[in-house]
């Protein structure tokens, strides 16, 4: 005979949920508002969505509060998890979902924003990157990450191009192997150390000395590969260029930013406890990868010649060189990967909306891709304005002083240094450097060159509304005026991920 | 001879590679999807025989969840196969060849 079971609601803590159920409820209310009156137009979803992530970042922020007093709160059986790095995260995860939903409102109509059930996935899916980071428990991090990654999947789909149907099957295809990757490998670590909760996976381990080490290094293969296929590290990167090709250049903006930062969260719960441990063979393959990830990565992107494949390889380069801080895994690298993203944010968002605003319907005869270099040549002649904020986002890419990405790479490689990596911060430099050629290279197309073909300059600028103008100012404040914010970003976050312990 | 712990991983592994190998190697979507729940419920098997071992609960929970997960994503999947057939009139993974890599 079963007890009954008493569970005082005190004990289950139920704030710790609150930040995620809020988009939850935005997405079922958006449903439902649909169900009674059809056919409202988009401009009152947009502004649902906003609202709902602003009531979630006024969440976060009282349990960010809560944290500063209280420490780490445990909620729901301990399944919740929320510590500095889950309230960073969320906030960087809320804050970029605002910026990106107002790049619904252009001034040409899409089909998929025409949904409102895209704006409910859209809800949904942050609510499962919330799930993700805030958790150490393998089942929520597999349950939160494919809630988002099927939401994911369906808002590609929904940009309803032939390219965007392939993009949506090829992601799909490699996330299925990704969750079955993961799912395998936690299933291993299960059957190593009986739990399923990381903590008490690296207690466990480290009690019993790693004696399964072969077991453990087969899981440990298995998550690796799970994880470098959502942060598209070289070689699982395959699916990244086409998919962000495929999908709206809004929408590539976005899974360049969001689905990363909450695979690097989980990644630097799993693997740091690894490192720390002194597994030697676990920080050699990292490294590995970091290197292989950067550089591949940044030659192919000198041979594209669409503006978003060269973006999309750019943006594996990125997640290489911030996967670097997972790998040194000290408290100085952490912070420093979070500060490189939040940084990151703002210039990627930034470079990808001005390629939003230049889409297209059709594509003019003669033109073999969306975004090609000669569409932006001689820009400067055309639109001035256009031109000098898309090779501000492209030198902030490329790390110049003083724009927002020096910042962040100069805080990761000095992070590098610290930690004794000196030859790593060395490849860290020459990459950046390698990278400044193919984002030069767009600058010399729109200050240098004549443009190609007239008629290019009605397209470029066609997509735009108040609010895509809104949102890359925004951008490019955020990108201008980093300098003034880096020191108090650092202090903050520094802060949060000092007192979590990473 | 008693059927123990190995005898069920090692059958979760096998079953593992079969569907590693169809996601690989077969070029019809719907085929892709079959290997794709062979790989999830490879693991379920694993997880339930491991619960039973520990005597613990969790891992029959991951393994409800994996089930439902997989249920999930064959939904999304079918309702991508079926967009994909009414454009194309084929289920061929070869004929997405659109974009380059």
């Amino acid at each position: 005979m079963l007890e009954p079971v008493n569970v005082s609601l005190e004990s289950l803590n139920l704030m710790t949920l609150a930040p995620m159920l809020i988009p939850i409820v935005g997405a079922l209310l958006i449903l439902v508002v649909d169900l009674f009156k059809s056919n409202i137009d988009k401009s009152l979803y947009v502004m649902l969505s906003i609202l709902f992530l602003f009531t979630d970042f006024m969440a976060l922020a009282g349990s960010s509060s809560a944290f500063m007093q209280n420490g780490t709160l445990l909620g729901l059986f301990d399944v919740m998890l929320v510590d500095g790095l889950a309230i960073v995260s969320q906030f960087i995860i809320v804050v970029a979902s605002m910026l990106f939903i107002p790049l619904a409102l252009t001034s040409k109509r899409f089909h998929e924003f025409s949904y409102p059930e895209f704006f409910a996935l859209f809800l949904f899916m942050i609510a499962g990157f919330q799930f993700m980071v805030a958790t150490d428990n393998l089942i929520l991090i597999f349950v939160g990450l494919e809630t988002a990654s099927l939401s994911l999947y369906t808002l590609i789909a929904m940009h309803n191009r032939e390219k965007s149907f392939e993009a949506a099957v090829k992601y799909f295809t490699m996330g299925a192997l990704a969750a079955g990757f993961y799912s395998f490998g936690s299933m291993i670590f299960y059957a190593v150390t009986g739990s399923v909760e990381i903590n008490q996976i690296a207690t466990v381990l480290v009690a019993n000395g790693f004696s399964d080490i072969g077991f453990v290094m087969v899981g440990f293969a298995f998550i690796l590969a799970s994880f470098a296929f959502k942060l598209s590290l070289v070689p699982f990167h395959t699916w990244a260029p086409d998919v962000y090709e495929g999908s709206s250049a809004a929408m590539a903006g976005y899974m360049s930013i969001v689905p990363k930062i909450a695979a690097f969260i989980v990644a630097m719960r799993f693997f740091e406890f690894l490192i720390h441990s002194g597994l030697v063979w676990v920080e050699a393959i990292l490294y590995v990868f970091v290197v292989v990830t950067m550089t591949a990565a940044n030659l192919w992107a000198l041979v594209q010649t669409d503006v978003k494949r060269m973006l999309a390889y750019s943006s594996i380069s990125h997640a290489g060189f911030a996967m670097a801080a997972v790998m040194i895994g000290t408290t100085q690298a952490n912070t420093a990967l979070l500060l490189y993203w939040v940084l990151f944010t703002f210039t990627n968002l930034g470079s990808f909306s001005m390629l939003w605003i230049s889409r297209q319907k059709k594509m003019l005869p003669g033109q073999n891709s969306d975004h090609s270099y000669e569409k932006f040549a001689g820009l400067v002649q055309s639109s001035p304005m256009a031109a000098t904020i898309m090779a501000l986002f492209m030198l902030s890419l490329a790390g110049v002083p003083p724009f927002a990405l020096f910042w962040g790479k100069m805080y990761l490689i000095s992070a590098a240094v610290t930690s004794g990596y000196t030859v790593l911060a060395l490849i860290m430099a020459l990459n950046s450097a390698i990278a400044g050629y193919y984002y030069l290279k767009l600058i010399v197309y729109m200050f240098m060159k004549d443009p190609v073909d007239s008629r290019y300059e009605k397209v470029i600028g066609s997509n735009l509304s108040l609010s895509l103008k809104t949102i890359i100012g925004i951008a490019a404040v955020g990108t201008i005026f980093a300098f003034i914010a880096v020191d108090p970003l650092l202090q903050a976050i520094g802060g949060f991920v000092y007192n979590s312990g990473y | 001879m008693e059927i123990g712990l190995n005898h069920y991983l090692v059958l979760a592994t096998i079953l593992f590679g079969i569907g590693l190998y169809g996601v690989m190697r077969r070029k019809n979507l719907l085929m892709l999807f079959f290997a794709t729940e062979i790989l999830l419920n490879s693991v379920n098997i694993g997880f339930a025989a491991i619960s039973h071992y520990y005597a613990d609960l969790t891992g029959q929970m991951f393994a409800f969840f994996v089930i439902a997960i997989a249920a999930s994503e064959v939904a999304v999947g079918l309702g991508l196969l079926i967009v994909w057939y009414k454009r194309h009139n084929s289920i061929d993974l070869d004929e997405m060849s659109v974009m380059r890599g």
